[in-house]
């Protein structure tokens, strides 16, 4: 394996045949290219999806209300539908078993000011369990808890793009808690602070106790929208779930039942399972072109070098005259068409990455982005087309050094 | 040097059994220049192939040099043929993306020379048949005589005690074809054996002894004991 003159003979053998060589080596070049390829715009997309719509947390509900459409029971189409805080308390008494649920008021556009200096941005308010339901992760403080809400406390969670905004250069998050914001002209104190990695819109976010928030900034007992965490509950229970909640919830607030617009219940759910969907069935279609180029490819590797050594036939008997033995005959087959596959499977799976990461900075949209290789998979595929490769090259010359030379090398 | 008793083969083609050879009993001697002849199917490609160990035989014995090459296993057959035979076909069977030196070198390849050795060497055997220099040609670049003289070069490098030689000359005109026989003739004369298949009368002449076979059998046994 290891012998220098074996190598010289082999590197010689290649070299010196070059359309021999660049035919096998094409075909295994080609195939490893495009797989890799695939593999890189399939991951992408994939990648891409999953930036856009993957940021929240999936296993939720939400229900919110709108202007009902429809007039019903004596009420008049096209009125403002809302929930109200005895809505609400009785909307969750009548659900069994609630992991996550969090009111919220939304008030965007607020602003806030530290010192000198202010800046508009979107005030939340919500309750403790908005943590588990928005994934918040907190650099530094506390977020909000069940006491701040039932104190109606002036505390405030701040998102990253605050901090940088409004606080002097280089201020550490933990320098921000303790310290006093106007939120809408009222005072309250930083008690933590959150960066949402990726997310501009969560980062100009302020949380607050919803309480607070429903008094201070409303003063009345609408609740603008609740979220309810589903916990690991099965698709299937969430869809049960949501459909019976939505059909109290049209009872209850005197909406008309074919009405779409009056209250609605979103499952994200659902969504979350589409988009698996979606993703699973990228993956399959993405193996399954792989799948189907590798298979090409060793179709290809496999005439290749049933060709090549039939090719080789007399060549084989000459050096089995001269004094080689079949095993070192088959060997060195063996040995010139795993270098020649390995090589051009390196060149193939060089040129697929280079072409990924030269058009990745190009191609950069919402839906594609950061298309990578899968290192493990295309090597497996080049294991693959190189096993296929020997195990076609194995049978053509093993029959090739069983003809008896003296018949192979004559003329007639 | 070449003693073959009673050497019978035969092959299976489907469900028949042709038997090719019906026991051969020849002695060629050490220095010998022997012709074979036979009409096509006579079993003259056989015999070479079994005289060549590039096939086993059914039965009877085949001594060369005084070792029995009866039942030799793959790696047996391959060393002896490397050792102890030089082989020349009639289309040269040069390997024709190696340059003349490297085709004349291939058989010290397969003996573990090294590859400094085994150029220099190549140069002498070629200079030897008087091609040294086409060296650097591929065989495609060169005539009939030539490549045949690189065969014959390639033929000698392992130093053999026998040479065969398959219609060396079946491939040539006349003038290259005595060229060639002039070259064996030479080297025979050095002492090695050597055994030239043939259908041509003109080559067999130039020859110490003809065997002739017919119907794989020796027809003129008393050529035996001629010289």
């Amino acid at each position: 394996m290891f012998d220098r003159d074996a190598w010289l003979e082999i590197f010689h053998t290649v070299l010196s045949n070059p359309l021999r060589t660049g035919l096998t080596g094409l075909s295994i070049a080609l195939g490893i290219f495009i797989l890799v390829v695939m593999q890189g715009l399939g991951a992408g997309l994939e990648a891409g999806v999953a930036n856009t719509f993957g940021d929240k947390a999936s296993n939720v509900m939400e229900v919110r209300t709108g202007n009902a459409q429809l007039a019903f029971r004596g009420r008049k189409p096209n009125r403002r539908v809302a929930l109200h805080n005895p809505d609400e308390q009785a909307m969750k008494e009548q659900l069994d078993t609630i992991p996550a649920w969090s009111r919220l008021v939304f008030r965007w556009g607020s602003t806030v000011r530290y010192g000198n200096q202010q800046g508009s941005y979107n005030v939340r308010g919500v309750d403790p369990d908005q943590r588990e339901i928005g994934q918040v992760s907190l650099t530094s403080g506390r977020f909000l808890s069940p006491r701040d809400l039932a104190q109606n406390r002036k505390v405030a969670v701040l998102g990253a793009q605050l901090v940088q905004d409004l606080f002097p250069k280089g201020t550490k998050p933990s320098d921000v808690v303790g310290e006093f914001i106007q939120l809408r002209g009222i005072q309250f104190a930083v008690v933590g602070t959150f960066n949402q990695a990726g997310s501009r819109w969560e980062n100009r976010s302020v949380y607050v106790p919803f309480s607070t928030a429903q008094k201070l900034f409303q003063n009345d007992d609408v609740v603008g929208r609740v979220t309810i965490g589903t916990g690991d509950a099965a698709i299937e229970d969430t869809r049960e779930a949501s459909t019976g909640l939505l059909f109290w919830l049209k009872d209850r607030l005197v909406v008309h039942p074919d009405d779409a617009e009056g209250v609605w219940v979103n499952n994200e759910n659902e969504e979350a399972e589409m988009f698996r969907q979606i993703f699973s069935g990228i993956r399959l279609f993405v193996w399954f072109v792989g799948l189907m180029t590798l298979l090409a490819g060793a179709m290809g590797v496999a005439n290749i070098m049933a060709i090549v050594v039939r090719e080789r036939t007399k060549e084989i008997g000459v050096r089995k005259a001269l004094g080689a033995t079949s095993h070192a005959i088959v060997g060195q087959i063996i040995q010139e068409a795993v270098f020649l596959m390995l090589v051009s499977g390196c060149v193939g799976l060089l040129a697929g990455t280079w072409l990924l990461h030269g058009i990745a900075p190009l191609v950069e949209h919402d839906f594609f982005s950061n298309p990578r290789v899968d290192f493990y998979s295309a090597l497996l595929a080049l294991g693959i087309l190189i096993l296929v490769g020997v195990a076609s090259a194995i049978g053509p010359a093993v029959r090739a050094v069983t003809i008896r030379p003296v018949e192979a090398l004559r003329d007639e | 040097m070449i003693e073959l008793h009673g050497i019978r083969k035969s092959y299976q083609s489907g469900a028949q059994t042709l038997e090719v050879l019906k026991g051969i009993d020849c002695t060629i001697n050490k220095g010998e220049l022997v012709a074979i002849m036979g009409s096509s199917g006579s079993g003259k490609s056989t015999l070479l192939n079994v005289l060549g160990l590039l096939d086993d035989f059914d039965g009877g014995s085949y001594h060369l040099d005084g070792n029995d090459m009866g039942g030799l296993g793959e790696k047996q057959a391959a060393r002896y043929r490397s050792e102890f035979l030089g082989f020349v076909f009639q289309s040269f069977n040069l390997i024709g993306y190696k340059t003349a030196l490297e085709n004349a070198a291939l058989p010290l390849y397969y003996q573990g020379v090294s590859r400094k050795e085994r150029q220099k060497q190549a140069l002498h055997y070629l200079t030897k048949v008087g091609i040294a220099d086409w060296a650097e040609h591929l065989p495609n670049q060169m005539s009939g005589g030539q490549k045949q003289r690189v065969a014959i070069a390639r033929a000698l490098i392992a130093n053999p005690r026998v040479i065969l030689a398959d219609e060396p000359t079946g491939a040539l005109d006349s003038v290259t074809s005595d060229e060639v026989m002039g070259l064996l003739k030479e080297i025979n004369r050095e002492g090695i054996t050597i055994v030239v298949v043939t259908h041509e009368n003109e080559i067999a002449a130039q020859c110490d002894r003809i065997i002739r076979l017919k119907d794989g059998r020796i027809e003129n046994p008393q050529a035996q004991h001629h010289v």
